[in-house]
């Protein structure tokens, strides 16, 4: 059936008036499928955030030597001028193990923990930049080689085997998020589903006269449609709402174990797309609840 | 019609009954030898063959469990015969598949015992219905909804509850709601069931009223001293089986 404009209308207010006339269930479906929608956004976060850091470090052309502790300063400068000598090579820079140390403060803000430091733990560094327009895994990855291979380099940073380690633990995050997202879809939509058939059931004799006067199955069925979608949007909203609220309030707690994952980088809240997607997804859980309510149902 | 029932024939035998004087038309409800059981040893109509034809005003009475409702229901394609065919307004009840049944309801109205309203919702909503289904515009919605409300007296209560209103006030409401979208045919069961005489009256006038408009009414009753005061045809069922198709003397 192809509804008219005043069908719609009629659709539309018969929806809101149901909202209306049951608000517990109401709440309650908008609630489930808001504290569905926090952790789903939650890991929608953490992958974009860690996407970002790698597709970062992909562009980056740099490449890190970690230089011995106990090698004098002549020798460092040595070092950091085969490194400038290298094949591929555009630019390098001496970290000295102060500068490396002045660096973590700055990005700490200080702190208490730095000043019980009785001695720098920090080692030198040489930061290799790459010249561009060559093959980026492949330079990164010779000129690793070549790093590690001169003596006093302790270990190399930036080589392709970082960025596939990386890569695999973000594989292993998003696999992990799928995981718990189809189990709290499948929960959510269980729940939407018999909340819906709950206000159709509680409808059951407004349903069997609408069906008396001639209402075809359609006519009978979009308002519940309807319900579930809009009740899956306010719980899409409300959810993210509450996660930027936590966004807020635990990206400062968590600073050092953020740090761990996402390398000094600030973390990011979801762009307005991704926002878009969960409530977008919130609408679908509420939609494909009350179609799966509806479709149960009967009216004679 | 069936003339074999277990009480003898039935005074009218012929497979195409006597009509009421003023109801001349063409058929718009046919039943051929239709059968519904409900399960083994559960028989609530046998063998039924009747014809009613366009604008004939028709009482179906007998005691309980005769099979009135049952047939109610077999004509708006609530429930499906066992056995045989019905013709509803050209279409075979029997076989209409599900998706085709609202449009048959469109052009049935409808009345119960019960009246059966929404209770959450006001007299002109009730009424409203039948046209909203429909897809008509509000205006012509509220318009319509409006002139049935006061044809049946109520159009100062159109804003009320049904709650607030007394039974025979609740069944003139739906009977608007049945009426309001002009319907072929108007199927009442037990319409005066729960209503005191004076009400009794005050409905059937209505009803009666609808028939003379042009509506075919099947009105099913137990109640005798309507059946007398309207003397219109009447077919009498027992034990699911029709034993009697009395004409109508007219009114």
């Amino acid at each position: 059936m192809i509804a008219s404009f005043h069908q719609i209308v009629y659709f539309v207010r018969a929806a809101f008036g149901g909202l209306r006339g049951s608000p517990l269930p109401t709440v309650i479906a908008i609630v489930t499928i808001a504290l569905a929608v926090v952790p789903l956004g939650g890991l929608l976060i953490i992958t974009g955030n860690m996407g970002a850091l790698l597709a970062r470090h992909g562009e980056s052309r740099q490449v890190t030597a970690f230089l011995e502790v106990d090698l004098s300063p002549d020798a460092e400068s040595g070092l950091a001028q085969r490194a400038a000598a290298l094949d591929g090579v555009s630019r390098v820079e001496l970290v000295t193990r102060e500068a490396a140390l002045e660096r973590f403060r700055e990005r700490l803000g200080g702190g208490a923990l730095l000043e019980a430091l009785e001695e720098n733990p920090l080692p030198a560094s040489i930061e290799v930049t790459l010249r561009p327009g060559d093959d980026r895994g492949a330079a990164a990855e010779a000129a690793a080689a070549a790093l590690r291979a001169l003596p006093g380099v302790d270990e190399v940073a930036g080589g392709e085997a970082w960025v596939a380690g990386y890569a695999r633990a973000l594989a292993l995050v998003r696999s992990a998020g799928l995981a718990l997202g189809a189990i709290l879809a499948l929960a959510t939509l269980l729940i939407v589903a018999n909340t819906v058939r709950l206000a159709v059931y509680a409808r059951r004799d407004e349903l069997e006269i609408l069906a008396l006067v001639g209402a075809s199955r359609t006519f009978l069925r979009v308002p519940y449609l309807i319900e579930g979608a809009v009740q899956g949007t306010l719980g899409g909203l409300l959810g993210v709402g509450l996660l930027y609220a936590l966004f807020r309030v635990a990206v400062p707690q968590l600073g050092d174990a953020l740090d761990l994952f996402l390398g000094w980088s600030q973390p990011a809240f979801l762009p307005p797309s991704r926002s878009g997607l969960l409530v977008g997804s919130g609408a679908g859980f509420g939609l494909l609840g009350a179609a799966i309510a509806v479709a149960r149902t009967r009216v004679s | 019609m069936n003339g074999r029932g277990p009480a003898g024939p039935p005074r009218s035998a012929a497979v195409r009954p006597a009509t009421s004087r003023r109801a001349g038309g063409d058929p718009l409800i046919r039943l051929f030898h239709v059968s519904k059981s409900y399960g083994a040893g559960s028989v609530a109509l046998r063998d039924l063959s009747v014809e009613i034809r366009k604008g004939e005003l028709v009482f179906l009475s007998g005691p309980s469990g005769a099979g009135k409702t049952t047939l109610m229901k077999l004509l708006f394609a609530a429930e499906r015969p066992t056995e045989g065919q019905i013709l509803v307004l050209g279409r075979n009840v029997a076989r209409l598949g599900d998706r085709r049944i609202p449009a048959l309801r469109r052009r049935i109205g409808v009345v119960f015992q019960d009246f059966k309203l929404i209770q959450t919702r006001s007299i002109e909503e009730n009424v409203a219905l039948a046209l909203e289904v429909l897809g008509r515009p509000p205006r012509e919605v509220r318009s319509k909804v409006f002139a049935m409300l006061r044809r049946v007296g109520l159009h100062h209560r159109r804003h009320d509850l049904p709650a607030a209103l007394s039974g025979g006030e609740q069944q003139r409401v739906a009977l608007a709601r049945a009426l309001v979208n002009e319907p072929a045919i108007l199927l009442a069961d037990e319409p005066t069931g729960n209503l005191d005489a004076e009400l009794t009256i005050e409905i059937m006038d209505l009803v009666a009223a609808a028939a003379a408009r042009g509506t075919t009414v099947l009105v099913a009753t137990h109640d005798q001293a309507l059946i007398r005061r309207y003397a219109r045809r009447t077919l009498r069922l027992e034990g699911g089986r029709l034993i009697e198709d009395v004409p109508g003397g007219g009114r």
